[in-house]
């Protein structure tokens, strides 16, 4: 392995020069900031990066960075994603995305990238809306959260994600609040750093579909407690909290996916032959 | 947030002193020009325009405070080790007061309670100042803010307060009441 000098570039330095089109306003824009400070801290250098999104307000994000990425299909991301680590597990790979990719149409990926425990990070911004589609309710909107395409609400239980995460074995499990951008970069290197597959759900309101989110500022307070490495304790907690804790919940020492088969390059081979034309 | 650290008159050393005040205006400069870019984006030209003036007069300060710091090594500092009033540093602007429509005097407004609060900063900065030159340089830079904040009150005083309704929108990107 060639020894490196360490890398000192500034946050602002992992920034794309293609400018974002979220709504002015949008919590993005201060996620964008935190993941682009989390890896200025850890040093890493934008080809050490890989960002994998599916679709929605908050899955442009690759296309802001100078790092890797890939702006996959609707919900689909964590295949993605497990991919290239699989492939390329030298790299940091982040996966990013909103909740109606990660938790609807991608949702039954989220289990089993949490059962695998393969070592990425997955980044979900939380809005309570599909944004990108004009406002229809997703899986953590409130039941009685009234529009014009939900009259009344949905009446439908939301989604608890940090306890499915936990239960469906997540290494590392947390809560940040995109409003408070230095505390998220904290959280995500943190993240970043912890072995195995990590789960930070980012809060971070939609101000043109959810102006109510723009009083989540005054919600939101740090956890009164440390994180636990017991995952029923961190379940129970979470799932008594106001929605609003944030911070580090969960710790976990399962040890992440490695892969048991070694590379054999005479199984490519065969497959480069069969698909020669 | 409400779990800001409360910190009171830090006592900096100078190198710790000149890189909180770099990044309070380096961070500055960026988050203007993000917003100039975003307000661009929507067609607000003139709010746009005010955002990049800003982005401008934050740029000379960081210059200033780069000459300042002139041969002496800079401390690096992860995001969350800057001993800010709050958890970000004093100019960061509060994203839940920025809107595609957001007139001048709303921008202004906004500016003006950064450049307060960087004032502020640097008061404390200096009061907590053990160091007689670190005490000094506090003070000058809560100085050039105190110019920055009457400046913002006399660009403010050319725009009136926006009009009830200044956010309604013919054709609003929302579907939904």
């Amino acid at each position: 392995m060639i020894a490196r000098a360490p890398c000192k570039l500034k946050s602002s330095d992992y920034k794309s020069d293609t400018k974002p089109v979220w709504c002015p306003g949008c919590g993005d824009y201060h996620v964008l900031l935190s993941l682009t400070k989390a890896v200025a801290t850890l040093g890493l250098r934008p080809e050490e990066i890989a960002v994998i999104s599916g679709i929605g307000c908050s899955s442009r994000i690759p296309a802001y960075l100078n790092c890797y990425g890939f702006h996959g299909i609707h919900g689909r991301a964590l295949p993605l994603a497990t991919g290239v680590k699989v492939a390329r597990p030298e790299l940091t790979v982040i996966c990013a995305g909103g909740d109606g990719d990660g938790f609807s149409i991608g949702g039954n990926h989220l289990l089993h990238a949490c059962r695998r425990n393969i070592d990425i990070t997955y980044v979900v911004m939380d809005n309570e809306v599909y944004g990108m589609t004009k406002g229809q309710p997703s899986p953590t909107t409130a039941p009685d959260w009234e529009s014009k395409i939900a009259p009344g609400g949905t009446g439908i239980s939301p989604f608890y994600p940090l306890v499915i995460a936990l239960a469906s074995g997540a290494n590392f499990v947390a809560r940040a609040f995109s409003g408070d951008p230095n505390g998220t970069a904290r959280t995500l290197v943190e993240a970043i750093k912890h072995p195995g597959f990590s789960f930070v759900q980012i809060l971070s309101p939609c101000v043109t579909f959810r102006p109510d989110q723009r009083e989540w500022k005054k919600q939101v307070h740090p956890a009164p407690v440390t994180p636990t490495a017991d995952a029923s304790k961190a379940a129970r907690r979470v799932m008594t909290d106001d929605g609003f804790n944030i911070g580090v919940l969960y710790k976990g020492s399962r040890e992440p996916y490695r892969q048991t088969v070694g590379h054999d390059i005479r199984f490519e081979r065969n497959i480069d032959e069969e698909f020669l034309i | 947030m409400s779990h800001a650290p409360e910190i009171l008159a830090p006592n900096f050393s100078m190198a710790e002193l000149l890189v909180h005040a770099l990044v309070v205006e380096l961070e500055a400069v960026q988050s203007y020009k993000d917003l100039a870019a975003q307000m661009e984006q929507c067609g607000n030209k003139e709010v746009a325009e005010l955002f990049q003036k800003m982005a401008v007069l934050e740029a000379e300060h960081a210059e200033k405070i780069r000459e300042k710091s002139g041969d002496i090594e800079l401390p690096e500092l992860a995001p969350w080790e800057y001993r800010w009033p709050g958890v970000e540093s004093p100019e960061t602007i509060d994203l839940a007061g920025i809107h595609y429509l957001m007139t001048p005097h709303q921008a202004l407004t906004l500016a003006l309670e950064n450049e307060k609060n960087a004032k502020e900063f640097f008061e404390d900065a200096a009061k907590g100042a053990t160091d007689a030159r670190v005490r000094d340089l506090a003070s000058e830079f809560a100085e050039d803010e105190r110019q920055h904040v009457a400046w913002m009150e006399d660009w403010l005083a050319n725009y009136s307060e926006p009009d009830a309704g200044w956010d309604d929108d013919p054709d609003p990107p929302a579907a939904i009441d």
